[in-house]
């Protein structure tokens, strides 16, 4: 598992986290919008994931003649 | 050379052969064998193929058989629809031959009629036999439990690149509505008939080496017809796929039998678009838990806020009722106290003033009393100074005469009246005759006239 592949894992579970504290009202008024910036964050990184990839033909190309 | 022995040339021999083994075997006969190798000819379109039987996996006996282009056809097609498989190297026939013999090519077997069904029966029995083998490993279920990533994104396809199913997974996963990037990357392998064996487990192999740069292996076909997969049964490549270190999926597109490739498989669908529809589903499996957070936080931090909001504007509204009601009383107070306070200070105005007027007319008189006093006084001393500065004005008049005579009597004019004269040398009066230089013009005063004279 590569390290994006983890951060993306993580931010997912994170976020979960944060909607389900949100939704059972764990959240007080002082520390929402701290915690709707971080969701916020975690969604950047989970939509970014979903649109995009690093894999490149050619460097598996390489390695495959190795 | 004895001329005795009675010779024949080969092809009365043959002749001879061919006429016994004729007489011998007459009839038809169903006998079942391995075909080794088909042997077909594509130009002549007859096929020559090699049966041989095997005991314990050595040969024990072996015919060559004639398939003349009309019963090659007509059998090659029953075969592709009752098994979807054609005729082939390797598989197990029944058929029904008769024994021939040729002078030219000896004895041979000529194949009129297979049957499908026994094929079909040993297939299947091939088939249970790499069930059982890859179960008795413990490898059948391993492919299965292996897991997915969240999102698999990366994917190692093996299929051929102009097929049908090639193009409709690539199609589903690059040209999905909701923008989902995928990676993908082909490895081209046959994908039926007996080569393919070896191909995919060639691929599999590549990918092995490189696996830490997908998630998943997708084997799609599609388009290229149903006949010859019977190799996804085979016990070697399905155990490659069993022990594959990614999950591997399989999109083979048969409609018949599940092959055992397919059971081993990680995940199996019928048609390459089904499977690339399975990893759409995978990525909406996570977006749409991602946009529901989105719209939660949205809208329950919303309510939140909201909810104080209205909280905060009913406490508003409380302290303002509260403030009020104070200040209505408080303002009453003020009032009271207000009346009071100007009334007080009325009265102390009024009693203050005439005290002011009393002191100011008390002041006055005072004033005056004291003006006239110092008046008097003033028209007193006035008189006295003048009285006093007239005596004094007489007294130095009288000294002033006094000098006046004296001074009168001490002008020269009044000595020279009495006959004295005054000698001056340049202008000046001399009273030592050394003063004067011999032959210096001297000048003598008189009451009346002077004399110029020279000293001697």
């Amino acid at each position: 598992m590569s390290e994006t592949e983890v951060n993306y894992a993580r931010a997912f579970e994170e976020l979960q986290a944060i909607v389900t504290e949100i939704e059972l009202g764990q959240i007080t008024v002082d520390i929402l919008s701290e915690k709707v910036k971080r969701a916020a964050e975690l969604i950047a990184i989970c939509k970014t994931k979903l649109s995009s990839t690093e894999e490149d033909v050619n460097k598996i190309l390489k390695e495959l003649e190795e | 050379m004895s001329a005795s022995k009675k010779t024949f040339t080969l092809l009365q021999l043959t002749q001879s052969i061919r006429r016994a083994v004729e007489a011998s075997f007459d009839g038809r006969y169903w006998i079942i064998a391995e075909m080794n190798k088909l042997n077909l000819y594509p130009k002549s379109g007859h096929a020559y193929p090699e049966l041989v039987e095997k005991q314990d996996g050595v040969i024990v006996a072996e015919m060559r058989a004639n398939l003349w282009k009309n019963d090659y056809e007509r059998i090659n097609q029953n075969f592709i629809q009752a098994i979807q498989e054609p005729l082939k190297d390797g598989i197990k026939v029944l058929m029904n031959v008769s024994v021939g013999f040729d002078s030219k090519y000896g004895i041979s077997l000529t194949i009129h009629e297979i049957d499908a069904s026994y094929t079909l029966g040993d297939l299947e029995q091939e088939k249970q036999n790499s069930i059982l083998a890859l179960k008795k490993q413990g490898l059948f279920d391993l492919n299965r439990k292996k897991s997915l990533p969240l999102l698999p994104q990366r994917i190692a396809i093996i299929s051929v690149a102009n097929s049908k199913g090639y193009q409709d997974f690539t199609h589903v996963l690059d040209e999905n509505a909701w923008k989902y990037k995928f990676f993908h990357m082909l490895f081209p392998s046959l994908l039926q008939g007996d080569k393919a064996v070896a191909d995919l487990t060639l691929q599999l192999n590549r990918i092995r080496k490189v696996a830490h740069h997908f998630d998943a292996v997708v084997i799609v076909r599609g388009g290229g017809g149903d006949i010859g997969l019977a190799c996804y049964n085979n016990v070697n490549l399905c155990k490659v796929i069993a022990e594959f270190p990614l999950p591997v999926l399989t999109g083979i597109g048969h409609r018949i039998n599940e092959s055992v490739a397919d059971m081993v498989a990680f995940k199996n669908l019928i048609t390459p678009t089904d499977l690339g529809n399975f990893f759409i589903q995978q990525f909406h499996n996570f977006s749409l838990p991602v946009q529901r957070a989105q719209e939660r936080l949205a809208d329950k931090s919303m309510r939140q806020l909201t909810e104080t909001k209205t909280k905060l504007h009913a406490n508003v509204l409380l302290f303002r009722s509260v403030v009020e009601t104070l200040l209505v009383r408080n303002s009453s107070k003020i009032e009271t106290l207000r009346v009071g306070l100007r009334t007080q200070t009325f009265q102390r105005m009024s009693s203050e003033k005439g005290t002011v007027q009393k002191l100011s007319a008390a002041l006055a008189k005072d004033a005056r009393t004291l003006l006239t006093a110092e008046r008097v006084s003033v028209s007193k001393l006035k008189e006295e100074l003048k009285n006093r500065t007239f005596v004094r004005l007489s007294k130095d008049e009288m000294a002033v005469n006094g000098l006046e005579n004296s001074v009168r009597l001490l002008d020269p004019r009044n000595v020279l009246k009495r006959g004295f004269s005054i000698t001056l040398v340049n202008g000046k009066a001399i009273t030592d005759e050394s003063e004067v230089i011999t032959g210096e013009e001297l000048t003598t005063l008189l009451y009346n006239g002077t004399i110029k004279s020279i000293k001697e």
